[in-house]
């Protein structure tokens, strides 16, 4: 029944139909679109290069945005991922209450990118919050956190990484994975769990660090609600991340040549950090055990 | 008998209690913001700014009475159900097309089956946004906006491309015996689908319903987008509205409503704890 | 009628390896018959083949008199026993016995008596309301011969199915098996049984007939007694019988009454009834002796091989004896009374071992084939 080629095919239709209707098609029309200047109420007008020039030479608030995106991505990605690891590593233990901590930390990164909760975080971080209030006993004097531009872009890397849950419960996974009699003959080679932790353990996770922190950069590049919700892109475009931008000028101000260039911008960055995470693999992700090449 | 045996290894030795302080610590940091913000919702205004402990001096459900009722001419009740009206259906093609192509994937032998398979691993990593705007224009060409049709659609082509791979990765984990079993018994390709494979797959169909459960719920720039009519707002548009343009925001009332906006999340991931997060390990999630 | 024939069937993979090169093979109505090789001799694949799970390349295959190449499983008249029994986890042991009747739209009384009948028969009635997981491994799989049983096949097909079972099961099993085919013959409802394992002592207390398979190609098909005493080949005279029969490497010469063999530095006449097929054939041949026609003492038919004692293992009722022929290796097995000798002797001693010349087997040095 499984070599009947035209069965296979026709479960799997849907896929294609999709793939081509949804991901394809949309894919090709953004970059033809990126070539124009379309407000939706008139045709399309060709103007070839135009809208990448005047992104890249004429927009500082583009260079602004790409500036705001790719500190984020700096501060957010690693602070998300080392976060992840090093509670999967607390938590990798034949501790009693391994799953009630498992699911208190996984718990935000559900919820986390809700509006719900983007709301309860600006209200976390108002001038008269939670967090300053708290700040308020140790004597420390609140901050404005949303107000002011040197502080903003800390809520929303707060919040990013408060949802580390999802990448530390991969790593949790990879971690038991490592088997104990590689420690014990580590340990009879006289090694302290530092020097485990730092020799043996990241050596072997290498490829799941390699996931996450891909996996976490897409996300990180991608971040839509939390700037929009929390802090609105502001103050003064200090999070005004390249989502907000790219948003802004398709849905708000109808320029959508110009949102599609900025668009496909977003994408060979992401693209082009992806490509180059891949080929930097051989110098530091080990696999073990792997053969080369699938049949 | 004896306690548990002592620990063989350093990293086992060295006191647990270390590790349960720093764990401790950690998920007090993490939760009592939550925590504190369910407490605030029974408090008065006043002493919502300026206490920091969570228990309230008297309990007030009058935020809970005015956030449900919002300021716009619908309760909360509208816009839980329209969420509803989104996600169940959205659920529903969601596993019907996953699990068909998930299937043909993982057993069936078909023309350019390993392509399309890179093709579907690729398009996983591709950032979402470089479609919002093509797809918008295209629902908007065939009269398709201020509807829930853009939101439940795409879905019904297994475009959800994460949840197609958690399938395949299970399926190819369970030997084929049990099929072949029911070939010589005489099974169909649907027979088959129905009363072997589905059954099977049963641990992984509840991940990919809890998981399409929460991000429908939580999508945010999908109705943003496509919904014009606020009495088709779910209801994490009708959160933002209740920020709005406004100075002054009955913080209260928001954050009680904001709160029972997660409630059937939170309901859902404990519910279906143990399955969650089997399906996020076995494939790999997105945060 | 439920015979099913091989003819010059044949499997080649997508890969290009050829698995299975042309098979010709009949087997008769309610026959027992045993494919026994060793491990990728394509055994299971031609099972498989017969069954439908796998595609036939070539050659044809047919089972009551019809050509089934290009049938479904479900329309071949064939039911099968799998290595893992391959249950449906989640139905109990009625419905996963009902199943296939269930698809073929049995009537429900039919269906219920064949159920309960099949469950008779293996003594699983208590069983019926559980689920796989709470069976233990022989109960599982009875029940997986249970719903082979239910379909009333014409062939059943069984792979390996007791090999997953530890050993004192599955001599259980295999007395089961064997009493399960004779009941079905006294019902007048006779079985046709392929049945494919790797353990010759399944295949020899178990066929009727045994097919030995080997690298895809059959090397002889024949009783267990006629494969134990005349095998074909030296493969087949190595793979059956246990321990393995010595086969050593000789050189066939002229003696004054008749051809000879030399063996190392020594040379055994042949008996004339197995020097009758040799003609006049001198030159390299393999030389085939059971251990069990090696003695320690001396018979009329035996001739005497001058060896050195390597060492000697203890079995109880048996010794088995290794001991070194001028370079050449050979074993014995000689009842404990007769090996007292053998059995204190140091390591390098000589040692006389009496080779039962009737019970000699000579090859084919090249082919292997048997010779006489």
């Amino acid at each position: 029944m499984y070599e009947n080629r035209r069965l296979g095919f026709l479960f799997v239709l849907p896929f294609v139909l999709g793939v081509v209707l949804f991901k394809l098609f949309p894919f090709a029309m953004s970059f033809a679109l990126s070539f124009t200047e379309y407000d939706v109420m008139d045709p399309p007008r060709f103007v070839g290069l135009q809208n990448y020039r005047e992104l890249a030479l004429e927009d500082p608030l583009f260079r602004q945005s790409l500036g705001v995106t790719l500190w984020f991505a700096v501060l957010a990605v690693p602070l998300r991922v080392g976060f992840a690891l090093f509670i999967a590593h607390v938590l990798n233990f034949r501790l009693r209450g391994i799953n009630f901590f498992r699911s208190a930390f996984y718990l935000p990164s559900i919820l986390g990118g809700s509006i719900a909760v983007a709301v309860l975080w600006r209200f976390l971080f108002a001038r008269n919050g939670l967090v300053n209030g708290v700040l308020g006993h140790f004597g420390v004097e609140p901050i404005a956190w949303l107000a002011d531009e040197h502080y903003s872009m800390w809520t929303i890397v707060l919040l990013f990484t408060w949802q580390f849950g999802s990448a530390m419960v991969i790593f949790l996974a990879a971690l038991q994975n490592v088997p104990q009699s590689l420690y014990e003959a580590a340990e009879i080679d006289g090694a302290s769990r530092n020097q485990q932790f730092w020799r043996i353990t990241v050596p072997l996770i290498t490829p799941v660090i390699f996931f996450n922190l891909i996996m976490q950069m897409v996300n990180a590049f991608q971040e839509f609600n939390a700037p929009y919700m929390v802090t609105e892109g502001g103050p003064l475009s200090s999070t005004y991340v390249l989502a907000l931008y790219i948003y802004d000028q398709s849905f708000r101000y109808f320029n959508l040549g110009y949102g599609s260039a900025l668009s496909w911008v977003l994408f060979a960055l992401v693209a082009g950090l992806a490509g180059l995470s891949f080929w930097s693999q051989r110098y530091w992700v080990f696999y073990a055990g792997e053969k080369e090449g699938r049949k | 008998m004896s306690a548990a045996p002592a620990p063989t290894t350093a990293s086992q030795r060295g006191s647990p209690w270390l590790r349960y302080l720093a764990l401790a610590l950690v998920s007090v940091l993490m939760l009592y913001p939550l925590v504190w913000l369910v407490g605030a919702t029974f408090k008065s205004n006043a002493e919502i700014f300026t206490e920091i402990g969570f228990i309230p001096s008297r309990l007030s459900f009058e935020a809970y009475v005015k956030g449900w009722k919002t300021s716009t001419e619908y309760t909360f009740a509208t816009y839980f159900l329209n969420s509803f009206l989104i996600t169940v259906p959205r659920i529903v093609v969601t596993v019907i097309s996953c699990v068909l192509v998930a299937y043909a994937f993982a057993r069936f032998e078909f023309f350019a089956r390993r392509t399309l398979f890179a093709v579907m691993v690729g398009t996983m990593m591709l950032p979402l946004i470089v479609l919002r705007l093509p797809q918008y224009l295209m629902f908007r060409e065939v009269g398709l906006l201020d509807s829930y049709w853009p939101l439940i659609l795409p879905s019904a082509f297994a475009t959800d491309t994460f949840f197609v791979f958690l399938l395949v990765q299970f399926l190819r984990g369970i030997p084929r015996d049990m099929e072949e079993a029911a070939m010589i018994d005489g099974c169909n390709a649907l027979q088959m689908l129905w009363h072997i494979i589905v059954p099977l797959l049963k641990p992984a169909i509840i991940s990919v319903i809890v998981f399409q459960f929460i991000w429908t719920m939580n999508d945010f720039m999908g109705p943003l987008i496509y919904l014009a009519s606020v009495e088709k707002y779910p209801v994490s548009l009708a959160l933002k509205m209740s920020i709005g343009a406004t100075e002054e925001v009955e913080w209260a009332n928001v954050i009680a409503i904001s709160v029972v906006a997660l409630i059937p999340s939170v309901v859902v991931f404990f519910a279906a704890q143990k399955h969650f997060i089997e399906g996020a390990t076995s494939s790999g999630i997105k945060g | 009628m439920a015979e099913l024939s091989l003819r010059k069937v044949e499997k080649t993979y997508p890969n290009g390896f050829k698995a299975v090169h042309g098979v010709d093979l009949e087997v008769r109505d309610g026959e027992f018959m045993v494919f026994v090789g060793p491990s990728g001799c394509a055994k299971s694949t031609l099972l498989r083949m017969i069954a439908g799970l796998e595609s036939i390349t070539a050659g044809e295959l047919a089972i009551g008199g019809r050509r089934v190449n290009d049938l479904p499983p479900k329309a071949r008249g064939i039911a099968m026993v799998f290595q893992n029994y391959a249950l449906y986890p989640h139905m109990k042991v009625y419905d996963n016995l009902a199943f296939g009747l269930r698809l073929a739209g049995t009537p429900k009384a039919q269906l219920d008596q064949r159920v309960r009948h099949a469950a008779r028969l293996l003594e699983m009635e208590h069983l019926l309301d559980r689920y796989p997981k709470q069976l233990s491994g022989g109960q599982a799989q009875r029940v997986a011969v249970g719903r082979a049983i239910v379909k009333q096949p014409e062939v059943f097909l069984f792979d390996e199915p007791l090999s997953n079972l530890d050993a004192k099961l599955r001599a259980a099993m295999r007395v089961r098996l064997t009493e399960l085919h004779r009941t079905l013959r006294a019902e007048g409802r006779p079985a046709t049984v392929i049945y494919v394992t790797h353990d010759q002592t399944e295949a020899m207390t178990m066929g009727e007939r045994i097919c030995v398979l080997k690298d895809g190609v059959i090397q002889q098909v024949d009783t267990p007694v006629a494969l134990y005493q005349r095998p074909a080949n030296a493969f087949v005279a190595g793979f059956i019988g246990s321990p393995e029969m010595n086969l050593l490497a000789g050189e066939l010469v002229a003696l004054d009454d008749g051809p000879g063999v030399r063996l190392g530095q020594q040379v055994l006449a042949l008996p004339a009834a197995r020097a009758g097929g040799l003609g006049g054939r001198r030159g390299p041949v393999t030389f085939g002796l059971r251990p069990e026609h090696l003695g320690a003492v001396g018979r009329p038919d035996a001739l005497p091989l001058q060896c050195t004692l390597k060492f000697v293992e203890h079995m109880g009722s048996e010794v088995y004896v290794n001991a070194d022929l001028d370079g050449l290796a050979v074993s014995a097995r000689v009842p404990a009374e007769q090996a007292q000798a053998l059995a204190e002797a140091p390591r390098g001693a000589p040692c006389t071992l009496h080779a039962w010349m009737s019970h000699a087997h000579l090859f084919d040095a090249q082919t292997g084939a048997a010779l006489a």
